[in-house]
């Protein structure tokens, strides 16, 4: 997996696994071990999508009624 | 255009953008600004001090130097003299404009440390940085001679010493529970009953006590025989509660006189010359002897929560201050008309600041479990009086109103909802929700009442004088019913039951054989096999946690006498036995139950995937939890969304959940406490989910290591209840709140939006009426939007007093961390109505 903030490879479980706040979202948070960024991963893919800032929100709105939560909202 | 106009406009333009901490401010008092302003936060953002709090060194120093001089006396008697040197000596200040006085520490920023209780926690306050005052090098020259001396004798080290090794080492692994076997550490709740219903004060007691002492010494020179030898024991207890009493009231009455000479000799102000030599009448008057008003009783309730401690650190506050101020409020404010009500609201006001700034020094793991906070302030009001009429008063009012005004996130309130509550009532505890509180949460009080007399027996006029001893746990303040001392480590990080059911008993995570060996999951052929693995591991840990909290129990009169908390308890003033002996005491115990969904949401994902779908083996489920579920997205996916989930109404999963909870309710009535009663289990988390994340290991619920787990009792899993809040409720009142445990946790998001004006109110009503037909114990709310969550995360200054509910507590958004904001902001956010 390459961290799209510094361009680093490694292995996706080089990536320091934080958490994924919503247990039905393939994205969760991982923290890139070159420059410690926190990453928003896709799991399914592999791949890192973006870098995380505070209130950045990877999985989308909460459920019910603000909207399901989707990784729609995802910034490429 | 005039200046209350301007107000208005501001006040409304805020309401439409939620920023309700912007009208408190507009709204309250020049006095109660100021104070509320001045407050120092204590409460750990996230899982460290904020800048600025600083441990006091005066306490430790005055404490072990009386304790050290004082060696040959009984340790009763040690405490009380350690305790009374302290209270001659601390310094004492008075914040400027307060009404209300009384700190543990010597300036307003400081937090005690507890030096008695624990040498791990002593260790580790060496090593905590920042919080040492400056110059630091000479307050940890300091800390390193208490820590030398202490070492070896505090209460955990006495009772580490006898418990069984393997209990012990297990316990201290940190994976299955949490707290300390002591009252050095716990939450004890008072006799109210005995002191706060206007007929006695601290001398009233002296009185009984010296009786009971000069009958007890002519029985000690009497017939000699068996009987009279406890006696000698009695006397000393007896004494060390009068010590203590006695320095009690000299404490006051030092704050008498700081508050004469500034008046006397410095203030210039009239009003506030005025103000401070009512300050000093009311010290002199309480706690010596009963509240004669409002101010005298907030006083005298504050004296008895700052004194005790004194004592030992603790970690809960009950009190149901409607109940027991009211006559007070509606003497001075309705019949003799002494103050408005807008001086009331002052009073009262600064009486929830003055506890939002009680904090002491508290070890890694509470921190985190209980961030932005420092312990669970949880309030009582509402329910009913011994006859069952309702008990609402105007202080019920005036509190929640107060607390719109100070939005401190420490005391919450949980109010006791029973059908006779009238409807202005109702009103407030809405305004407070909708203005994003989090609190009060409800409590249904007819189930509770029951409750109380099913599990513990209490008769039904003390179980209707029930208050919170902590978060959640009801426990009348009388003189049987009142637990003198519940230490947290009977709380049972749960998910763990299922964890060691998959696992054979070992911890992959601590690296230990933890739990029985109840067979290798990976030849289980059925469900029935995985079940009974569960249950036999659900023993084990309960039965773990219990022993060691029972022989804490048994072994602090002689480890950690409670003088202070003896003498302000009937049984105690009355028997001459320390309050921390189970004699006399019904019992009120409980298991904390963290963590506790994730069972269901296992067992059934189990179940249904491996089981009856057989989509996967059980070896192909051990494999990917092993690895953290790391290469298998697909399938944890699987487990997540194609798994029935808790809190849809779905009976796969809910009868999975009540098979869980009837096991352990059966269980509850073989493990005894001390005095002989039962331990019923209580889901709820407090941040014990964030806390736990690195701890418990992957989960065939979908959950990774490191994950946050759900929030707790029996909410769902956040995002997983996606059949609205009927479904919700649905699920959790299949439960039976009364015979399948002690009480349960449910967490709530709505939408500020939603909740607007009348019909917001109105659909809310509805939802509380739905709650109270299904006969939920418990319901508690955020209503905060996710925008103003996020928008708090980008610029924290801006929204540093937002208010959130974490679990049994609220705390302000800014102070918790990052993954509990995360946590929190996936809640589902319910839509009422259509």
């Amino acid at each position: 997996m390459q961290c799209c903030e510094c361009n680093y490879e490694a292995s996706t479980n080089d990536f320091r696994y934080l958490y994924n706040a919503r247990i039905d979202s393939s994205v969760s948070l991982r923290q890139c071990p070159n420059c410690h960024e926190w990453l928003a991963i896709n799991e399914l893919k592999g791949e890192s999508i973006q870098k995380i800032g505070a209130g950045d929100a990877p999985w989308g709105k909460s459920a019910g009624i603000e909207g399901l939560a989707s990784d729609v909202g995802i910034r490429a | 255009m005039s200046e209350p106009v301007l107000k208005n406009k501001n006040i409304e333009n805020f309401e439409k953008k939620q920023e309700w901490w912007w009208i408190a401010e507009q709204k309250r008092s020049k006095k109660l600004d100021y104070l509320r302003k001045a407050v120092w936060k204590k409460g750990a953002l996230g899982g460290n001090y904020a800048p600025g709090i600083k441990v006091d060194m005066e306490y430790p120093k005055l404490f072990t130097d009386m304790w050290r001089f004082w060696k040959f006396d009984k340790p009763i008697i040690r405490r009380a003299k350690a305790v009374a040197h302290v209270l001659d000596n601390i310094s004492i200040f008075i914040t400027d404009h307060s009404q209300l006085v009384g700190y543990m520490g010597s300036l307003p920023h400081t937090i005690l440390w507890r030096v008695d209780g624990a040498s791990i926690v002593n260790e580790e306050l060496y090593n905590e940085p920042g919080v040492h005052a400056e110059p630091e090098n000479e307050s940890l020259r300091k800390v390193a001679e208490i820590n030398e001396y202490w070492a070896g004798q505090t209460a955990v080290d006495k009772v580490a010493r006898i418990l069984d090794p393997e209990d012990a080492v297990k316990f201290m692994s940190g994976a299955i529970g949490w707290g300390a076997p002591t009252s050095a550490y716990g939450y004890s709740t008072k006799d109210y009953e005995y002191l706060m219903t206007g007929k006695r004060g601290f001398l009233d007691i002296i009185d009984e006590i010296d009786k009971n002492i000069e009958k007890a010494e002519q029985e000690t020179i009497g017939t000699p025989g068996p009987d009279i030898l406890p006696i000698y024991d009695k006397i000393q207890n007896w004494e060390a509660m009068k010590m203590i009493l006695e320095a009690s009231i000299r404490y006051a009455n030092r704050y008498a006189r700081l508050a004469r000479i500034i008046a006397e000799n410095f203030e210039t102000d009239p009003k506030r010359r005025e103000e401070l030599l009512r300050m000093a009448k009311t010290c002199e008057q309480v706690p010596a002897r009963p509240p004669r008003n409002l101010q005298e009783s907030l006083q005298y309730d504050h004296f008895i929560q700052i004194l005790a401690r004194f004592e030992a650190h603790e970690g809960a506050w009950p009190a149901r201050p409607d109940y027991y101020h009211g006559p007070y409020y509606d003497k001075d404010v309705n019949i003799e008309k002494n103050i408005t009500e807008d001086e009331a609201l002052d009073l009262i006001g600064e009486f929830l600041i003055r506890t939002y700034e009680v904090g002491g020094f508290a070890p890694r793991w509470a921190r985190e479990g209980l961030q932005g906070i420092t312990g669970t302030w949880v309030w009582t009001l509402g329910g009913v009086k011994p006859d069952g009429s309702d008990a609402c008063n105007d202080m019920t009012i005036a509190l929640m109103k107060a607390a719109r005004l100070v939005r401190v996130s420490n005391p919450t309130f949980a109010f006791r909802w029973h059908p006779k509550v009238e409807d202005k009532v109702m009103r407030e505890i809405f305004e407070c929700n909708r203005q994003g509180l989090g609190y009060p949460n409800l409590r249904n009080d007819p189930i509770l009442i029951a409750n109380a007399m099913h599990w513990h027996g209490h008769p039904i006029e003390e179980a209707r004088l029930w208050v919170h001893q902590a978060c959640m746990s009801p426990c009348p303040p009388t003189k049987h019913g009142l637990q003198p001392m519940r230490m947290a480590s009977a709380t049972a990080n749960c998910a763990k039951i299922v964890e060691y059911a998959i696992h054979n008993g070992y911890d992959h995570v601590v690296n230990m054989q933890m739990g029985p060996k109840t067979g290798d999951a990976r030849n289980f052929t059925d469900f029935e096999q995985l079940f009974q693995a569960w249950v036999k591991q659900m023993e084990w840990l309960f039965n773990t946690l219990v022993r060691t909290v029972n022989l804490g129990r048994y072994k602090d009169p002689e480890f950690y006498g409670r003088p202070f908390l003896s003498g302000i308890s009937e049984r105690s003033v009355e028997s001459g036995l320390d309050v921390v002996s189970p004699v006399g005491d019904r019992g009120n115990c409980w298991i904390t139950a963290f963590t506790w969904v994730e069972n269901a949401d296992s067992l059934a994902a189990v179940k249904k995937i491996v089981f009856d779908d057989k989509k996967y083996t059980m070896n192909e489920l051990i494999d990917a939890l092993l690895v953290n579920w790391d290469g298998y997205e697909e399938m944890r996916l699987d487990f997540v969304n194609n798994a029935p989930k808790w809190g849809n109404d779905d009976d796969y999963i809910d009868d999975i959940m009540l098979r869980c909870l009837r096991e352990c309710a059966r269980h509850s009535k073989v493990i005894k406490c001390p005095s002989g009663n039962n331990w019923p289990i209580l889901p709820e988390n407090v941040s014990g989910n964030i806390h736990y994340a690195n701890i418990v290991g992957a989960l065939p619920n979908g959950r990774r290591r490191g994950d946050a787990l759900y929030d707790g009792g029996i909410s769902p899993g956040p995002g997983l209840d996606k059949k609205g809040p009927t479904a919700v409720l649905k699920s959790c009142g299949k439960i039976d709140h009364i015979t399948d445990g002690r009480a349960f946790l449910l967490n709530q998001r709505l939408s500020p939006t939603q909740l607007a004006g009348e019909n917001g109110y109105q659909l809310w009503r509805a939802y509380v009426q739905t709650w109270a037909d299904l006969g939920l114990d418990h319901v508690q709310f955020n209503v905060v939007s996710d925008e103003t969550l996020r928008s708090a995360q980008r610029d924290p200054e801006k929204y540093s007093e937002v208010i959130v509910r974490v679990a049994g507590y609220s705390a302000h958004f800014v102070d918790i961390s990052r993954k509990t904001q995360d946590n929190i902001i996936q809640r589902t956010v319910q839509g009422l109505g259509k």
